[in-house]
């Protein structure tokens, strides 16, 4: 997670956040930082008390893992009323890079893609 | 009688003449001392008056009882009959002789007053009246004259204030306006004041008045705002300094006052065309890395013109008010459009103290002298005043021209609005309060009073831009967050008037869902920024400015044209004549290090010509934001881990100023209350609980790591001589600042004394790390050691061997500086303000190891060796007191008073002023000092900023064990407990 490492051959970079659509309650962005029972309880309590038929789970890079975790135990959690329909797609990155060749120099900006994963998790229609 | 009877019957008799006493005294000795006394005093004043009758019976006018005073009947009215002796005649000019003295008493007690009571209040109760106090006619006529002048005397006391008039008259426009512009005289009033006066607890700094908080609850709301929406803040007060001159000569002579060491310079590829905002550290002329000025922002007007290399071109640098002076005198050397170099040398002037006007000393110059708006001689309904600069009397020159280089420096304080917008919903207010100026519409017969935009919007070229502004800045509703775009990009535009399409009601912007998108347009503006003709404004030409701001269609009849309307409620349409204001729009980048939460706390600022706040300021509110005050912006610049001005710049003037004020404030605090109820700092072990000693700090690391470099004899010698010149231009705080640091250096440091009176002549006497490679080692180093973890352990770490050349390099050349770190607690504790950052031992760390919850060592309790000699100075002062007290006179008094000055040194439980060794003085080593600490909210636990000494870092660094070195110890000065931090070095 370090941000600036000197690696050989890189130059020195700072991230910008990543893009993130404007969202309603029932979207969820998963990291790596909040606890996951937490992130869990959350979805739980917007699927039962929350009365939403649908939550969408979006993971991007290292939380991919988790989304799919978080996603798999909230269907547990309701044995066969909940659907799962994951898809995926390239977010894009930007990155602020150090100038070469002196401070003044411009600096550039480098775009990079990373991939994601939304898993919609849903109540299926019928019922 | 008791002791306190006799005491009151002293006070009684305390204005009574000698020969008359009172009654109850009489009644028991029967008037034998009276007769005593009256008989000598008419031998001594009536030597020829022979003892007549009457002076045989002067015991009767005391033997009636129950009232004070009987002179009266001493004329034989009613005697008792019980007296046998009652004269058969008196003569009447002798009776009143022999009583002419206790009658003059009389006359002489009567007429003056004794008590505080007024006329009216010693009227028995039944003679009193309803408003007796306002209306002398309800009085007794016998009293009318001395209650007229109690009244006038009373008229005179009283503050004339408007008072006199009703509320009414007081409320009506003029009067009130009158009225505001007497109180912002002093300390100047930003144009969202009285708004803000309503909402905020206001403090008085910097020479402005300014909001410090909301006086609703509102902490945690201002941060959850500045995250996850939108909060205002008023940034009006920073000063903005504009250069115009050749770019070679500007760029020449600025860089004398940067390095690029630090990061980008004035000089940077994209500052330079005008398309990005870039911010920097100042320093005085050739004196890096000494001597900071302070941290400054910087914009350069777009070059319009492809390259021609003479063209004029205009920089402008925001810097905070308390740097302003300091950074003006130093651009006027730099661009050799400095008046004469004595200036100031000896005037003892706080830093932002107006300077008094010197047109005598101003040889070279082309000073002019702003005028003043204000007519209120001749109107009858004084104008608002919006000029108005609490950092400089309006008597001083505002611009300067240099004769050599051409270039222009002009001092624009208070000449443009700043707001700054922070949190991500700042792009919908933003597009939802502001309008894109309508096009002027040739075919309406009603020019309108804007030539200005009739002139613009007749080139075709111009009406392009317009529009590529416009559809650029509806772009933003299509990005998230401010933080996507790249940092510090401009955008220029002209918008309409905001009040016209102001809500009903207020509402909140939030972004929708329609307008988010993703095309490759956004793309590249996320990538590059606007393009550079986007960043054109006419918020750079004065001239259109002014018209601007002239041009204002008041509040007042907006709402009379709205209130004419056919249909109420409709949108008000004003065509040609609807203002059209010039603005810019800078991105500022939030937060750039550390590895979590990149890009919080970015926005967007705004300014505006002056003038125009209010009718902006509206319209965001109605969009919901969160209005924050100056505890907000520290509380952002902390979250964000930067350094706040001017209080975290150790090494500048203002930042030392404001640790010397700071001091003031907490020490004044601490002393209010009883030594009992206050922590005892000796026995805390904390030295200096309100100040941090930097220089101390650092020279005794310095000592400790034995690399004390010998400054060749020749070279210390020009070193003071500059820094001799250099006084002068040293505001005369720090100077004062330095001497006292001087005086209580040399108690402690014997040897150290000399070589740090040279350093702090010129200034304060420690530098600030700033060097961006250096700091990147150092963060390296730092976050190596940090570590810890699955991935780090599969690295067979590089292990730090210890410093590379480079830093022991640096070591070499500048043992005493500091560095800028940030903490973070590792399990409980919250860091406050001054609290000591040390080293752990070995032993604290094997702990730490074996016991994840092992909360830190705790510091033994000292002991309090001056406790004594305190309070016996408290009790010779205090019979020295009394004594003054029982001579009473006034030399005596004042001897003691400066005796008093003397004493407030020593205070009970704190140090006097030549401190001991600071950083041996605990259990664990001193490292450095916390300058903000606070819970974050942020991180969710605490987080602290402060500088530490380079030497002992790289000392605790490359010492420790290597898993480990990232671990310090953060004690508070309340507290005996240390804790555990992580610390990192930003880079």
């Amino acid at each position: 997670m370090a941000e600036q490492k000197s690696l050989p051959g890189r130059g020195l970079h700072t991230r910008r956040p990543a893009p993130r659509p404007p969202r309603s309650p029932s979207d969820i962005y998963v990291n790596t930082k909040t606890d996951f029972r937490a992130q869990l309880a959350r979805c739980r309590q917007l699927l039962g008390a929350g009365g939403l038929r649908e939550v969408r789970v979006h993971g991007l890079g290292l939380a991919i893992g988790r989304a799919i975790n978080l996603a798999l135990q909230l269907q547990l959690s309701h044995p066969g009323t909940l659907l799962l329909s994951p898809s995926t797609s390239t977010v894009e990155l930007t990155d602020d890079l150090e100038p070469e060749g002196g401070e003044d120099m411009e600096p550039g900006a480098r775009n990079r893609n990373n991939s994601a994963i939304h898993i919609r998790v849903y109540r299926p229609q019928g019922e | 009688m008791s002791n306190a009877k006799e005491k009151k019957y002293a006070k009684r008799m305390r204005n009574q003449p000698s020969n008359v006493s009172l009654s109850s005294d009489i009644g028991t000795e029967q008037g034998h001392r009276p007769r005593h006394n009256e008989r000598q005093e008419n031998f001594q004043q009536h030597r020829d008056s022979h003892p007549g009758p009457s002076g045989q019976h002067q015991r009767h006018p005391y033997q009636s009882h129950g009232t004070h005073f009987h002179g009266r009947g001493g004329k034989g009215r009613g005697a008792p009959s019980e007296v046998p002796l009652v004269p058969k005649y008196i003569t009447a000019t002798m009776f009143a002789q022999a009583r002419a003295a206790e009658i003059n008493a009389m006359v002489k007690a009567v007429s003056q007053k004794s008590s505080n009571t007024l006329v009216f209040q010693s009227l028995p109760r039944h003679m009193r009246r309803r408003a007796m106090g306002h209306d002398i006619k309800r009085l007794p006529r016998r009293l009318r004259e001395v209650a007229k002048k109690e009244m006038e005397k009373s008229a005179h006391l009283k503050k004339e204030v408007s008072k006199n008039k009703c509320r009414k008259a007081r409320r009506r426009h003029g009067n009130l306006q009158l009225e505001f512009n007497r109180r912002q005289r002093k300390n100047i009033w930003l144009e969202t004041h009285i708004w803000h006066a309503k909402r905020f607890h206001m403090v008085k700094k910097w020479g402005y008045c300014l909001g410090h908080r909301p006086t609703m609850k509102s902490y945690r709301a201002c941060y959850r705002a500045m995250s996850s929406n939108c909060l205002l803040q008023d940034l009006s007060y920073y000063c903005c300094l504009q250069l115009m001159g050749e770019e070679a000569a500007l760029l020449n002579a600025l860089s004398r006052l940067t390095s690029t060491e630090t990061g980008p310079s004035f000089a940077a590829a994209l500052c330079l065309s005008g398309k990005r905002q870039g911010s920097l550290v100042l320093y005085r002329a050739d004196k890096y890395p000494k001597e900071a000025l302070g941290s400054v922002t910087f914009l350069w007007k777009p070059a319009c013109v492809p390259d021609s290399p003479s063209e004029k071109r205009q920089l402008w640098i925001w810097c905070h008010p308390t740097l302003k002076q300091d950074i003006l005198r130093e651009l006027r050397q730099v661009c050799q459009c400095e008046e004469a170099p004595d200036i100031a040398v000896c005037k003892p002037e706080p830093v932002i103290a107006p300077q008094p006007a010197k047109p005598q000393t101003t040889p070279k110059t082309t000073a002019k002298k702003r005028k003043r708006k204000d007519q209120e001689g001749e109107q009858a309904v004084p104008v608002k005043r919006i000029i108005g600069d609490g950092t400089r009397d309006s008597l001083d020159p505002y611009y300067w021209t240099s004769k050599h280089t051409a270039i222009r420096i002009s001092d624009l304080t208070m000449e443009f609005v700043r707001y700054r917008l922070t949190g991500p919903l700042s792009h919908s207010v933003l597009t939802e309060a502001l309008r894109s100026a309508p096009l002027h519409k040739e075919t309406e017969s009603d020019a309108g009073p804007h030539t200005w935009w009739a002139d613009y919007c007749s080139n075709p070229e111009n009406v392009r831009l317009h529009t590529l502004q416009e559809s650029m800045f509806q772009l933003l509703q299509a990005v998230g967050s401010p933080a996507e775009f790249p940092p510090g990009t401009i955008l220029g535009l002209t918008v309409g008037d905001p009040r016209l399409n102001l809500p009903k009601q207020k509402t909140k912007a939030v972004p929708s869902v329609e307008k988010y998108e993703d095309r490759d347009q956004v793309k590249s503006i996320k990538l590059n920024g606007f393009p550079l003709e986007c960043a054109q404004s006419f918020i750079w030409a004065s001239d259109i400015c002014s018209k601007v701001t002239e041009n204002k269609v008041s509040e007042q009849e907006i709402n009379r044209m709205r209130s004419e309307l056919l249909v109420p409620g409709s949108r008000l349409d004003l065509g040609n004549s609807e203002s059209k204001i010039p603005v810019l729009l800078i991105q500022h980048p939030g937060k750039r290090t550390g590895t979590d939460r990149p890009g919080w706390g970015s926005g967007w600022d705004i300014c505006l010509p002056k003038g125009w706040g209010m009718a902006f300021w509206i319209p965001f509110i109605y969009r919901g934001v969160r209005v924050g005050g100056l505890q907000q912006a520290l509380q952002h610049s902390q979250y964000m881990g930067i350094p706040d001005a001017p209080g975290d710049f150790p090494d500048c003037p203002a930042g030392v100023q404001s640790a010397k004020e700071t001091e003031d404030s907490l020490l004044e605090a601490y002393k209010r209350r009883p030594p009992a109820k206050r922590a005892n700092f000796i026995k805390h072990g904390v030295l200096a609980p309100f100040r941090c000693p930097w220089e101390q700090l650092t020279a005794e690391w310095d000592q400790r790591a034995g690399t004390v470099t010998k400054v060749p004899a020749a070279e210390k010698e020009e070193e003071t001589t500059m820094d001799t010149n250099q006084e002068g231009e040293v505001p005369q705080g720090t100077v004062t600042e330095a001497q006292e640091d001087v005086r209580m250096e040399p108690g402690s440091q014997g040897t150290m004394g000399n070589e740090l009176d040279m350093e702090k002549a010129g200034g304060a006497g420690v530098c600030v790390l700033r060097n961006k490679r250096i700091l990147k080692e150092l963060c390296t180093l730092c976050s190596l050691c940090n570590q810890r973890g699955p991935r780090s352990k599969q690295i067979p770490s590089p292990a730090p061997h210890g410093p590379s050349d480079m830093l022991l390099q640096v070591l070499h050349t500048f043992p005493r500086s500091l560095v800028w770190v940030r903490l973070t607690m590792l399990t409980k504790g919250t860091p406050e303000l001054h609290a000591m950052i040390c080293i752990p031992s070995e032993q604290d760390l094997v702990q730490l190891a074996t016991d994840k919850s092992f909360a830190g060592p705790q510091e033994p309790k000292h002991g309090d060796p001056i406790k004594k000699k305190v309070l016996k100075h408290q009790k010779e002062t205090k019979k020295k007191k009394a004594k003054a007290k029982m001579e009473k006179e006034a030399p005596q008094q004042k001897e003691e008073m400066s005796r008093d000055d003397d004493s407030d040194q020593l205070t009970l439980g704190l140090w006097p002023n030549p401190l001991p060794p600071v950083i041996s003085h605990c259990c664990r080593t001193l490292l450095g000092f916390v300058t903000h600490g606070d819970f974050s909210m942020a991180a969710g636990c605490g987080e602290s900023l402060g500088f530490v000494s380079l030497t002992g870092l790289i000392d605790m660094l490359s010492g420790h064990p290597v898993n480990r070195t990232g671990f310090v110890l953060v004690r508070n000065p309340s507290s005996l407990q240390y804790r555990f931090a992580k610390i990192m070095v930003a880079a």
